[in-house]
């Protein structure tokens, strides 16, 4: 650490690495199209983006176009418990019967789309909540944001062993009960921004010029907080998978004979010192390579919205 | 404060019932009806509801557990030493690691020994809590074993100065599991602090680099660290949960999983309003810290 004065690039703010042409001389490109092109120029992102892709197509459509059993324990009786892969069940079998590959796509169809629509639900109810909050402002704003600390002081863990052993174990409660007791953070990151720009000159102005509340919102508040509204989407995707698979370890996630991923893990690493890799290091590298993405592909959307990227 | 345990409390009966799993399934219709009324659960939820407010707020009375033979205190007492001893070496030895860490990486920026951890941590952000462990445990204690696969199931809080190697793998993994999530905004907090006008203007006026960094960027950079340590009390809680279920470590977390199981609604209600209050004291002592590292707040304070 001796050469920092040699180290000028410290003090510029995450440059692009190759300036990025983003506009010509003689057109306006669109705003959106300056967008796209900065999160093109990352290409771990368009990785990122090509893998999620693949593997939620395969986890939709391998299972239909190549069925495999995995619900029906009577047909597994004749198929052998733990088998090492072979020609016929590529990544081998589990320890129920069933084909270890079909079963990670099987348990991704669950794992994935729990994990995008609590997602959705979370965004739609913390931005919800966040514009309010922040728009209004004042005495509303404050107790809504003490509500949130309050929620927030709970583990979240704790809270959602507490709901799930009272009520029930359904794919929609789980659902439903991830995506509503996620949102308290992103709300609370949304209501900043919702404090911020209804402050600044130009929301001022409108409101100077008599444009209503609603307006407003639609107008200004809206389009210039989405770069966290989506970044924190992307966040609470991969959140939502990840709280889920520590359901699935504690018993309490995707009910038998359905799976996800984390319940699959937890089986196979309860095989772990019986030397069964295939039931594990496959579907860990799969999970982590989709977590990782996802929140790769929220970092480049953030680098893609940052006003500072944008030539105009 | 009231609605934090006021929600859980209000779902708590009726829906599934909890007189099945303490009676077992073989219990008889008068039986539960029994139970049913000793526990007050004849009564409306908003009669239920004030009692055990007054009850907790005025009398400090948890109640008692469903399952076991104990106050909910008790079994609180009984376990909360040691989930506090392990949150605490891990919460520890996350902020001595990570946040010299941050600050390599942010000096370092973009270089093989940055990009190495920024990649480590996405990988342990990414992974389940319980596949670390698991791994862990593979390796350490089976494959090389070297460190026995759970500490001393005793309770003793001071277990871990008698037998200490027990404690080595989930202190361990929670540290990890820290270090992933706090080196990360430490590195970005400092890079923040590092273009701001104070930091050019002290290399301006000839400050070593080294000087620049520790003397004016890392003390800016303390703030907001300090606040998410106060933040990471939960998700430090909620961590140790599945790395004591994992390492089958008597503590607080395996005890709510235990409890929760079992809709012992008293004891999981216990356990979420302590650690609520747990979490609130760090947030008051990530303020208290942030005044004596930010004399500007001090003296706004004392203006007032």
């Amino acid at each position: 650490m001796t050469d920092l004065t040699e180290r000028e690039r410290i003090a510029v703010p995450e440059p692009p690495d190759v300036p990025i042409k983003l506009t010509t001389d003689d057109e306006i490109v669109p705003m959106w199209k300056q967008r796209t092109r900065i999160f093109l120029h990352n290409k771990l992102a368009i990785a990122s983006v090509i893998f999620l892709g693949t593997t939620i197509l395969a986890c939709f459509l391998v299972p239909v176009l190549h069925p495999t059993n995995q619900t029906n324990q009577a047909l597994t009786f004749g198929t052998v418990w733990n088998a090492a892969p072979s020609w016929h069940h590529w990544l081998g079998t589990d320890s129920s019967g069933f084909d270890e590959l079909g079963r990670i796509f099987y348990g991704g169809e669950y794992s994935l789309t729990l994990g995008f629509v609590a997602g959705f639900i979370t965004i739609v109810v913390g931005t919800t909540y966040g514009m309010v909050s922040g728009f209004v402002g004042g005495i509303t704003d404050t107790v809504m944001m003490r509500i949130i600390d309050a929620f927030l002081s709970i583990p979240y863990i704790f809270l959602l062993i507490t709901l799930i052993s009272i009520f029930n174990r359904s794919t929609v409660f789980l659902i439903c009960i991830i995506g509503f007791t996620l949102w308290w953070g992103n709300a609370r990151i949304i209501r900043g921004d919702a404090l911020l720009i209804r402050n600044l000159e130009y929301s001022q102005a409108a409101t100077s010029m008599g444009a209503r509340k609603w307006h407003i919102i639609r107008r200004h508040v809206f389009p210039n907080s989405i770069s966290n509204i989506v970044t924190v989407a992307t966040f609470s995707v991969a959140d939502a998978i990840l709280f889920l698979s520590a359901l699935g370890f504690l018993g309490l996630g995707i009910q038998a004979p359905q799976t996800d991923w984390g319940t699959m893990l937890q089986a196979g690493t309860s095989q772990i010192q019986n030397g069964f890799w295939w039931e594990i290091y496959p579907l860990a590298l799969v999970f982590i390579l989709v977590v990782v993405s996802i929140n790769y592909i929220g970092d480049a959307l953030r680098d893609a919205f940052e006003v500072r990227l944008l030539e105009r | 404060m009231l609605l934090t345990f006021s929600l859980p409390y209000f779902q708590t009966h009726g829906i599934r019932a909890p007189a099945f799993t303490v009676l077992g399934t073989k219990a008889t219709p008068y039986n539960v009806a029994i139970w049913a009324k000793q526990h007050g659960m004849d009564q409306s939820y908003f009669v239920r509801f004030w009692q055990y407010a007054t009850q907790v707020l005025f009398h400090f009375n948890l109640g008692r557990s469903y399952k076991e033979n104990s106050s909910v205190w008790g079994i609180i007492s009984l376990y909360v030493p040691r989930t506090i001893w392990l949150a605490a070496s891990a919460l520890m030895l996350t902020t001595i690691i990570a946040i010299p860490l941050g600050i390599y990486q942010a000096a370092r920026r973009n270089t093989v020994g940055d990009y190495t951890a920024t990649g480590v941590a996405f990988v342990l952000y990414a992974m389940p809590s319980f596949l670390l462990c698991m791994l862990l445990l593979d390796a350490f204690s089976f494959h090389w074993p070297h460190l026995p696969n759970s500490p001393p199931s005793g309770v003793q809080a001071w277990a871990m100065f008698t037998s200490p190697e027990g404690f080595i793998l989930p202190v361990a993994a929670l540290t990890m599991l820290g270090v992933a999530g706090l080196s990360r905004y430490m590195r970005g907090t400092v890079l923040e602090v590092m273009v701001q006008d104070y930091v050019r203007t002290a290399k301006a006026k000839g400050c070593s680099s080294r000087r620049t960094l520790f003397k004016h960027a890392f003390r800016n950079a303390l703030g907001p660290i300090i606040v998410l340590l106060g933040l990471s009390i939960p998700a430090l809680l909620g961590g140790a949960l599945i790395i004591e279920s994992v390492f089958n470590y008597a503590g607080l977390g395996i005890q709510t999983v235990f409890a929760a199981t079992n809709l012992d609604v008293p004891t999981v209600l216990g356990i979420t309003l302590l650690v609520a209050i747990l979490t609130l004291l760090g947030n008051l002592l990530a303020d208290i810290a942030l005044g004596l590292v930010n004399p500007r707040i001090r003296i706004e304070g004392n203006a007032k």
